[in-house]
């Protein structure tokens, strides 16, 4: 093995297949998005240089981006902080019991299993006014809101329902991310603490918190990084109606390039996200110091 | 997916002592995953996909319905459609079906056409993403207007003028008058008409006789009407601000009533402003009329909002002939008891005889390598079977001048042929007929808002002047 290592050829040939693919697919097609992000291009054209008035009109002359930019960064920090407590939740209360732990544990997860367009459309019918929960409300008298077509407020009413559902559907991979950091404390150190005499707060406090720090960091960046880039149960359950009230970036740019076919400006919407994304990773690796303790 | 392999890979990295156990089953987890929803993008080619669920992110994903095997011989075309022809009990929809299965037929050994269906919200999002990755179907629907606009300034719609008029002038006989004049651009017809369709009042003759209610032949009389049906327990109107045409096809019929052709016609020139005090006018209206819609207007989608008029919840639907096929699917029992008017005047407003009206283009790809095989499947669209279906069976209005047996066909067919009679002229869906898709899209949501009670008529149509004045002028 270590002989194989020393070889360079080897070391070339082993790294060639993902460095290619991951080229390939990664890197060559955000050159081109930034290029064409420069450029009125529709894609049946060539595209034509126009330098940054993309950006131009996007920041200053776009309804719709201020609102998807709105929308994506309630969404961020809803489901940043929703997951984050939840989840931990979830993943301590689900460490602690002993019976039914495994079939708790897949009933969360589950949701984060299916496919979220077909879940979008399920939740869709669920908040039609004709179907579903609205109806239930009848039986006791209650009149239900329009839940998906209610447009007042700086958030308005579909934005939260949303997100509700999407923190259902993603919650199950949180916890299961805290579970498995928790699973890996040595029991040792739960034994100390109580021959120690220290109470279950306690040993929450001192002990799981601080051990689970590094998965803090990753649940967090990842909550943050999908929920910034939503786009499936937005686009199933609204479709950024009603008069784009709903819009995230994501659905912003899918009506741009592929309704519109202006792929330029939908172009330099994505870049928009993608810098979003990086800051946003950046800001979280940067506030969060994790310590090495020996588990 | 990529998060939970993610998450799965930085378990992996800063936690090596994490047990075993664990770690396997978040890996078979996540393989689970995957797996699962690679399942929901791949290209189902089974004979009966559903179209409800396609997944929205994958440009190049269809659901392809062969309506009989390939023998793999034959020259294979492609047509796209905005139904699912084998779940729909869409009247057209099914003649269409019966079109594809002729040709399949017929061509037996030589042609084969192969259909790619989606659902009508999301055709011309997945079109033009075909067309974006040079996979444009041979022959596929399009709208009239900046839709079809689009596909021929992206010399994606052939011409077709030299085959109708020179190649194939006995096929080009048989069309009516007058048929191809919005799908003609410079003189050049870019797409064939397939049937088509004028949008008019129905109404459920019941609830106007429980009612006491009359046929409304103004707009005074509408809200008269309107309000007798409400007193007794009715829906008045049935209207679908959730799927945003039908509502903006009401608004386009105000809008034209308060200010005839030369309103459309001066926001194209540029001569009229979207200010103006008909717009206005146009938009109070909308807002007055929309107090008589279902309760549960702003959600409900089309298909909503026409089953609650087939269904006897609602007195009166405003929509295109089409629905006809739709409301007769679902509900054959409903057929005598549903009358048709003419959207009713405005007094001091424009001319009443006119009417939206729209026809479903066939349009041939420029691309196509199988131009025989294409134009074989359009001239069966349009041949005497086909147009008899529409007009018999479908209650659509045919484009040839084929002999119609209307004690067959449905009866609304016969009384919008009595309206049509009275017809001084057309104008298309409003939003199909502005400078863009987007501007179009701007007008219906301009539209919602002032149903929703989010802006006044005057910042709405406000709105639509600022687009214009950024992007068109």
């Amino acid at each position: 093995m270590e002989r194989i290592l020393r070889d360079k050829k080897a070391i070339v040939i082993f790294l060639a297949p993902a460095f290619i693919i991951f080229t390939l697919i990664l890197v060559v097609p955000i050159i081109q998005v930034i290029y064409y992000s420069l450029c009125d291009y529709n894609a049946l054209t060539p595209p034509k240089f126009v330098g940054l008035s993309n950006y131009v009109s996007l920041f200053t002359a776009d309804d719709t981006m201020r609102i998807a930019l709105k929308n994506s960064i309630f969404f961020m920090l809803f489901s940043a902080i929703s997951q984050q407590i939840f989840g931990l939740v979830l993943a301590v209360l689900l460490t602690n019991i002993k019976k039914g732990r495994n079939f708790f544990k897949n009933i969360y997860y589950l949701p984060c299993v299916l496919s979220s367009a077909a879940l979008g459309l399920l939740w869709a019918f669920m908040f039609n006014p004709k179907m579903g929960l609205n109806q239930i409300l009848a039986v006791f008298g209650i009149k239900g809101p329009l839940w998906l077509m209610e447009s007042s407020g700086f958030i308005p009413l579909p934005m939260w329902v949303i997100a509700f559902v999407a923190l259902w559907q993603y919650l199950g991979q949180t916890m299961m991310l805290y579970m498995a950091q928790i699973t890996g404390i040595s029991t040792e150190l739960y034994e100390a603490s109580y021959i120690d005499g220290a109470s279950r707060a306690k040993t929450f406090r001192y002990i799981t918190l601080p051990l689970i720090k590094p998965m803090f960091v990753t649940t967090l960046s990842l909550n943050c990084i999908g929920s910034l880039k939503f786009f499936d149960l937005v686009y199933n359950m609204t479709q950024g109606g009603p008069n784009n009230r709903t819009h995230v970036l994501a659905t912003h740019l899918y009506e741009q390039g592929f309704k519109y076919f202006k792929y330029g400006y939908a172009s330099a919407i994505s870049i928009v996200l993608l810098v979003m994304c990086l800051i946003v990773t950046l800001i979280i690796n940067k506030s969060v110091k994790i310590e090495d303790y020996e588990m | 997916m990529q998060a939970t392999t993610y998450g799965v890979i930085q378990l992996l990295k800063e936690d090596l002592s994490m047990k075993k156990k664990v770690l396997s089953l978040l890996l078979s987890t996540a393989m689970v995953a995957s797996v699962l929803s690679g399942c929901a993008v791949s290209t189902d080619t089974g004979a009966s996909t559903g179209t409800g669920t396609t997944e929205a992110t994958d440009a190049a994903s269809e659901s392809t319905t062969e309506t009989a095997a390939a023998t793999g011989d034959e020259e294979e075309i492609t047509w796209m459609f905005w139904d699912d022809l084998d779940a729909t009990e869409d009247l057209i929809t099914k003649g269409y079906k019966e079109v594809i299965d002729r040709y399949n037929e017929t061509y037996k050994g030589k042609y084969h056409c192969n259909v790619i269906t989606t659902n009508l919200e999301e055709y011309d999002t997945k079109l033009n993403a075909l067309v974006a990755a040079d996979q444009t179907p041979d022959v596929f629907i399009c709208n009239p207007g900046p839709n079809l606009t689009q596909y021929v300034d992206a010399g994606i719609a052939q011409d077709l003028t030299d085959i109708l008029q020179n190649q194939e002038s006995d096929w080009y006989g048989t069309f009516t008058d007058g048929i191809f004049e919005r799908i003609t651009y410079d003189g050049k017809i870019m797409a064939v008409p397939t049937n088509f369709a004028a949008a008019c009042v129905f109404y459920n003759t019941d609830i106007f006789k429980e009612a006491g209610a009359e046929v409304p032949a103004t707009y005074e009389e509408l809200l008269a009407a309107c309000e007798k049906i409400k007193a007794a327990g009715y829906a008045p109107i049935s209207c679908s601000a959730g799927t945003t045409w039908c509502l903006s096809m009401v608004a386009g019929y105000l809008c034209d009533r308060e200010g005839g052709p030369d309103n459309l016609q001066g926001i194209t020139d540029g001569t009229l402003d979207w200010t103006d005090p008909t717009f206005i006018n146009a938009g109070t209206k909308l807002k007055e009329l929309s107090q008589y819609f279902q309760e549960t207007a702003a959600g409900d989608s089309n298909d909503q909002a026409t089953a609650n008029f087939y269904n006897g919840e609602a007195a009166m639907l405003v929509q295109g002939s089409w629905a006809i096929a739709q409301i007769n699917g679902n509900n054959p029992d409903f057929e005598d008891h549903c009358g048709v008017f003419q959207f009713p005047a405005i007094e001091g407003g424009a001319d009443p005889n006119r009417m939206i009206v729209k026809t479903d283009n066939l349009v041939l790809s420029s691309k196509t390598q199988h131009q025989e095989a294409a134009l074989a499947l359009m001239k069966m669209f349009t041949d005497d079977t086909a147009q008899k279906y529409t007009a018999e069976v479908g209650g659509k209005i045919p484009v040839t001048g084929v002999e119609i047996d209307f004690d067959k066909a449905p009866k609304q067919l016969s009384f919008i042929e009595d309206i049509l009679a009275n017809m001084t002229g057309t104008f298309g869906f409003y939003n199909e007929s502005l400078a863009s898709v987007e501007a179009g899209d701007v007008f219906d949501n301009a539209m919602v808002d002032v149903f929703l009670g989010n802006a006044t008529p005057e910042e709405a149509f406000q709105k639509v002047q600022d687009f214009y004045d950024k992007n068109v002028r």
